[in-house]
């Protein structure tokens, strides 16, 4: 099962797949490229790949789409200034060939921040209502203290599961 | 149904199933995948278009597979700049990861990568592999700096890396020492203005010493040439340095063994030539160097032609081993050519013997070129050692019996040599050479064979006749047989003017009349107008006493050499050209041995510094002449010495102007003049330019000179504060000239209380330019630990003459008239206790040339020229009475600001 993670720089990808992956928050510093991990869940492998949000890396995104199964996007729910980006490279993203199968889930992360945005607010914010034939589901997280990850994963391999 | 079914096909092809595989789920898949692709790539099949398959690929556990990933990324990362950018990450984390080999991959792999986008990420990784726990992942990166230094040198340089370098040289494990050193013998080379990046200090060449010892051949080679960069500041560490390095001498690689060698040679200038650890030593690299020779063939060629410089250099060396390079009958003939040269070069009066008897052997063999130069090797070896002349001539008609057409031709040639070395000795073979006067067909042979007649036409009776023989196919020799046939013919009519009056004029009237060549043409001239005004001038001129030739024409010029020993062990020193020669884009300074011990105090000018300029172009010339040893061609035209050229300007309807000796055989004739001694160039003494009361203890005083072609400015740099200052550092204020340093200022740092030391800074004239007043005025800034401050001194304007301001006559006539007369200025030097004679060679030790010289009403008048750095030509007419010490300097130039400093310069010379 493949998997991406994708989202703006610094929205916090890398820390969220090596939550999933180790269960514990690791220093990360900004990623020029890619890590990729395997992530077992519930008995249920899954090949993770976090690539780089920065502008300079987000063109490359699109060789990593074919067969993939699932997007987990990461949105820096305190960002306010640049949810608008955000919602542009989601919407750009899911116009791909490759992707119309793919399941989404949006992380609304940072949620420990104060004045972040709330689901309600970034659900709004990324004009979701839109989306039309596609299986997406909307959680609040918070990686550094690993809230709403565990529900988040639950969802999605049972939809993953389901689509099987 | 149309043509286009033939460009579909259903076939995806081999590209699309590797993509396929490589984005495979099961690794074993992915495995053979990558593999397949790099397979591809090593046959040379474009697999570039898998470029982001490959580098998914990257992040695996296994060591193999990264390994490959690896190998594809240093191939293909230049034609994918852009997508190079994904591999960063990896690279982020294997430099962390928990294995070193792994940590080391990366770095190493980082460096080859050469995209400008991507070095920027690339540093924060080095920077800690640099510090890294393992040596192996240390001395990894090490070299990573040096990689990324050619891709950006800034970059490293902002970065600190070449402090963090610096701390490796002192790294505890041998290996990293070594690397560290190699690294930065490596930026060194490739360093912006050729200036050393980092100062090696005596703490850190004791460090490098102790890691020699312990590390790998090559690490051993890298640190022994670096060491060979290092200037020890005494003799006693010069010495010492010596000491540790000898037993390298005994190393089974030859690499070593030369690199020490290098080193020693380099050191063993700065140590006092009597002292007994000097001759120790002389006897300590004789061994190794014959433990050279017994290796193959390659490695003996490589060793024989550095051994060929350091004989040039150190003769003593090797002068007991003469019989290692006696020639063996199956050595590769490149072997046997470089071991005859080295016998010739230590042959001596004891070894004589042995070397002929070996030489006779050489000249009977089957291999024409090494016969040939064999026979040449006799030649050299009559003219060395003047008491085996005898016996080298016997052998020489020995073997013109033998009638080898070559052997005949070889040995005449050397005879001629031999002739000009010992006259009135041995000319009673000449009628056994005249017997093969017609089986001569090279020009070399026939021109020698010429010059002989020539030479000897009132011992040769039938001289006339041989000469005429010649003159029929006049138009078909060689330039070389024509012109001696020429001077030939000439010295026959002086010698004998009955019954030859018609030959000469023949020869005349086929050199000016029927040549199209001018060299031959202008000589045919002379010798016709000489003949004509005056056939005792002629006579005085043509038959004039000739210098006996020197013994060994054929060796290196001194700086030349230097800068050679200095390269020993490296690609230079075989082919006996400086780097600078043969590698495009080297800006790196010209190393130069040490200055002679004992000498510290006055400057010195290598010998031979002026004769040849020591321009890149010039040298080059030089090397590609084939200075066919002592048998180089006589200079055509008979004599040296001054004479009156005014024959020739009349007859071309030029201007009367008499004209000091213009030697025609041009570079040949310099080379002729190797053996004189170098003159010295004109340093004014040194002023204080600093006071320590201004300079809060830091006294300084200096001078400008220029040696070897390059401006020097000369400091004592005096300590006088109660504490050791550190950190100097030079700066220029743009001036008239662009006087720029051409390196940092380096100062024995710490500078003690009360210790005072010399420093040299090379200065270019590169910089920018601002005008000053006075115009040679020029601002400095110093700095140390202590403050900076600031000075102003003058120029001597001598320095900024160039080597090349020989103006041609016609130029300067032509160039005089065209400057406006009221661009002309007077002074008077006062006072001047010189002739013209002495005032010439004074001047033109600082590159005033003088063009020409005439006698006017018993004054003489002197015409110079002066080419300056930025280009302004200077003309200057000297009016020289005898017994009036008092010289009227006349000068003309399109920039007349210059005058003053000419005048002054004139003023300091001429009263040094």
């Amino acid at each position: 099962m493949r998997i991406l993670i994708l989202g703006l720089d610094g929205a916090g990808k890398t820390t969220i797949l090596y939550r999933l992956q180790v269960g514990e928050v690791v220093t990360t510093i900004p990623t020029i490229g890619f890590n990729v991990e395997q992530v077992t869940y519930k008995n249920l492998k899954f090949q993770v790949w976090d690539l780089g949000g920065q502008t300079s890396i987000r063109p490359y995104w699109r060789c990593y789409f074919s067969n993939t199964d699932a997007i987990i996007y990461v949105v820096d729910s305190a960002d306010k200034d640049r949810i608008g980006i955000s919602k542009d490279e989601l919407f750009y993203m899911l116009k791909e060939e490759e992707l119309q199968g793919a399941i989404l889930v949006v992380l609304a992360n940072k949620q420990d921040m104060e004045g972040c945005l709330s689901v309600a607010e970034v659900h709004q914010a990324l004009g979701l209502d839109q989306l039309k034939n596609r299986t997406f589901q909307i959680f609040k997280t918070s990686a550094v203290k690993g809230e709403g990850l565990d529900s988040a994963m639950d969802w999605l391999s049972n939809a993953l599961q389901n689509k099987k | 149904m149309t043509d286009s079914k033939y460009f579909t096909t259903t076939k995806k092809g081999e590209i699309f199933e590797l993509r396929s595989e490589l984005n495979s789920d099961k690794k074993e898949k992915k495995r053979e995948a990558v593999k397949k692709v790099i397979a591809s790539m090593t046959v040379g099949k474009d697999v570039s278009a898998l470029f982001p398959d490959v580098v998914n690929c990257m992040q695996t556990d296994n060591l193999e597979l990264k390994k490959l990933v690896y190998l594809y990324l240093m191939n293909y990362a230049k034609s994918q700049p852009d997508m190079a950018i994904m591999a960063v990450n990896t690279f982020v984390k294997d430099c962390e990861d928990a294995n070193p080999l792994i940590r080391a991959l990366a770095v190493r792999t980082m460096g080859c990568i050469r995209v400008d986008k991507i070095t920027e990420y690339l540093c924060e990784p080095l920077r800690k592999c640099l510090k890294d726990e393992d040596p192996y992942v240390r001395k990894t990166a090490a070299v990573c700096v040096a990689k990324l230094y050619d891709i950006n040198p800034q970059l490293v340089e902002d970065q600190g890396f070449l402090d963090q370098l610096k701390e490796l040289l002192s790294d505890s494990n041998p290996m990293v020492v070594a690397n560290a050193v190699a690294a930065l013998s490596e930026m060194n080379e490739a360093s912006v203005n050729g200036a050393p990046l980092i100062e090696m200090s005596a703490a850190t060449i004791n460090k490098l010493l102790t890691a020699l010892n312990e590390c790998t051949e090559w690490g051993q080679v890298f640190i022994l040439d670096s060491l060979a960069n290092y200037s020890p500041k005494d003799e006693r560490e010069a010495q010492s340095i010596c000491e540790r390095i000898t037993p390298r001498l005994a190393h089974a690689n030859a690499a070593v063994v030369l690199s020490a060698v290098k080193v020693l040679m380099k050191f063993l200038e700065m140590l006092p030539s009597e002292s007994d650890f000097v001759s120790t030593l002389t006897k300590k690299l004789a061994p190794p160097l014959v433990t050279l020779l017994s290796s193959e063939p390659e490695v003996q060629y490589v060793a024989l032609r550095n051994i060929n410089l350091i004989v040039q250099k150190r003769p003593d060396i090797l002068k007991h081993e003469m019989k290692v390079f006696f020639v063996k009958y199956n050595d590769p003939i490149y072997v046997k050519l470089e071991k005859l040269d080295i016998m010739i070069r230590l042959a001596s009066q004891a070894n004589i013997a042995q070397v002929l008897s070996e030489l006779k052997e050489y000249a009977t063999e089957v291999d024409v070129d090494f016969v040939r130069k064999a026979v040449r090797a006799i030649g050299r070896c009559a003219i060395k050692v003047e008491q085996s002349a005898e016996r080298c001539v016997s052998t020489l008609l020995d073997l013109i019996h033998t009638k080898v057409n070559y052997v005949v031709q070889e040995a005449i040639v050397v005879i001629k040599d031999i002739f000009r070395k010992y006259p009135n000795k041995y000319e009673s073979i000449i009628s056994t050479l005249c017997e093969n006067l017609d089986t001569l067909d090279e020009p070399e042979a026939r021109a020698s064979m010429i010059w002989i007649v020539g030479e000897y036409a009132e011992r040769i009776d039938n001289a006339d006749e041989l000469l005429e023989s010649f003159l029929e196919g006049f138009h078909d020799e060689n330039t070389q047989v024509q012109l001696q046939l020429l001077t030939a013919i000439v010295k026959l009519f002086l010698k004998r003017p009955t019954h030859t009056q018609e030959l000469v004029q023949q020869v005349l009237s086929l050199a000016t009349q029927d040549s199209d060549n001018p060299d031959l043409r202008d000589r045919g001239f002379i010798y016709w107008r000489l003949l004509s005004t005056d056939p005792g001038a002629a006579k005085e001129v043509v038959l004039a006493e000739k210098p006996l030739i020197s013994e060994e024409t054929d060796l290196l010029e001194p700086t030349l050499l230097d800068e050679l020993i200095c390269h020993i062990s490296s690609l230079a020193s075989v082919y006996h050209k400086p780097p600078t020669a043969f590698v495009e884009g080297r800006a790196g300074l010209r190393k130069s041995l040490p200055a002679r011990s004992g000498s510290a105090e006055v400057v010195q000018e290598t010998p031979g510094a002026q004769v040849i300029p020591s321009q890149d172009s010039l040298i080059g010339d030089l090397l590609s002449m084939d200075i066919g040893g002592v048998s180089a061609p006589p200079p055509p035209q008979p004599t040296s010495a001054p004479v009156d050229l005014l024959g020739l300007d009349s007859l071309l309807g030029g201007v009367p102007e008499p004209a000091v000796s213009q030697s025609t055989t041009g570079l040949l004739g310099d080379i002729f003049g190797l053996g004189t001694a170098g003159p010295t160039a004109y340093a004014p003494p040194k002023t204080m330019w600093l006071s320590s009361d201004r300079g809060k203890g830091c006294e300084i005083s200096g001078t400008f000179s220029r040696r070897n072609g390059q401006i020097q400015m000369d400091m004592t740099i005096v300590n006088k504060a109660m504490q050791p200052m550190t950190s100097f550092a030079i700066q220029l204020n743009k001036n008239s000239f662009g006087v720029t340093p051409a390196r940092a200022l380096q100062v024995l740092s710490p500078l003690p209380p009360g210790v005072s030391h010399d420093c040299s800074l090379p200065l270019v004239t590169t910089g920018a330019v601002q005008r000053m007043e006075p115009l040679t005025n020029l601002q400095v800034a110093i700095k140390n630990n202590i403050d900076v401050f600031y000075f102003a001194c003058v120029i001597p304007m001598h320095v900024f003459f160039t080597d090349d301001g020989q103006m041609d006559k016609r130029v300067f006539l032509a160039t005089w008239k065209d400057i406006p007369a009221q661009n002309e200025v007077q002074y008077t030097l006062t006072n001047v206790q010189s002739n013209a004679d002495i005032v010439v060679q004074k001047m033109q030790e600082n590159n005033v040339f003088t063009i020409a010289k005439r006698n006017v009403e018993g004054q003489d008048m002197l015409y110079q020229s002066v080419k300056l750095t930025n280009g302004i030509w200077v003309l200057i007419e000297l009016k020289i009475q005898p017994g009036n010490p008092n010289i009227t300097l006349s000068l003309k130039s399109r920039a007349l600001d210059i005058a003053a400093g000419i005048f002054q310069v004139y003023d300091a010379i001429l009263h040094s």
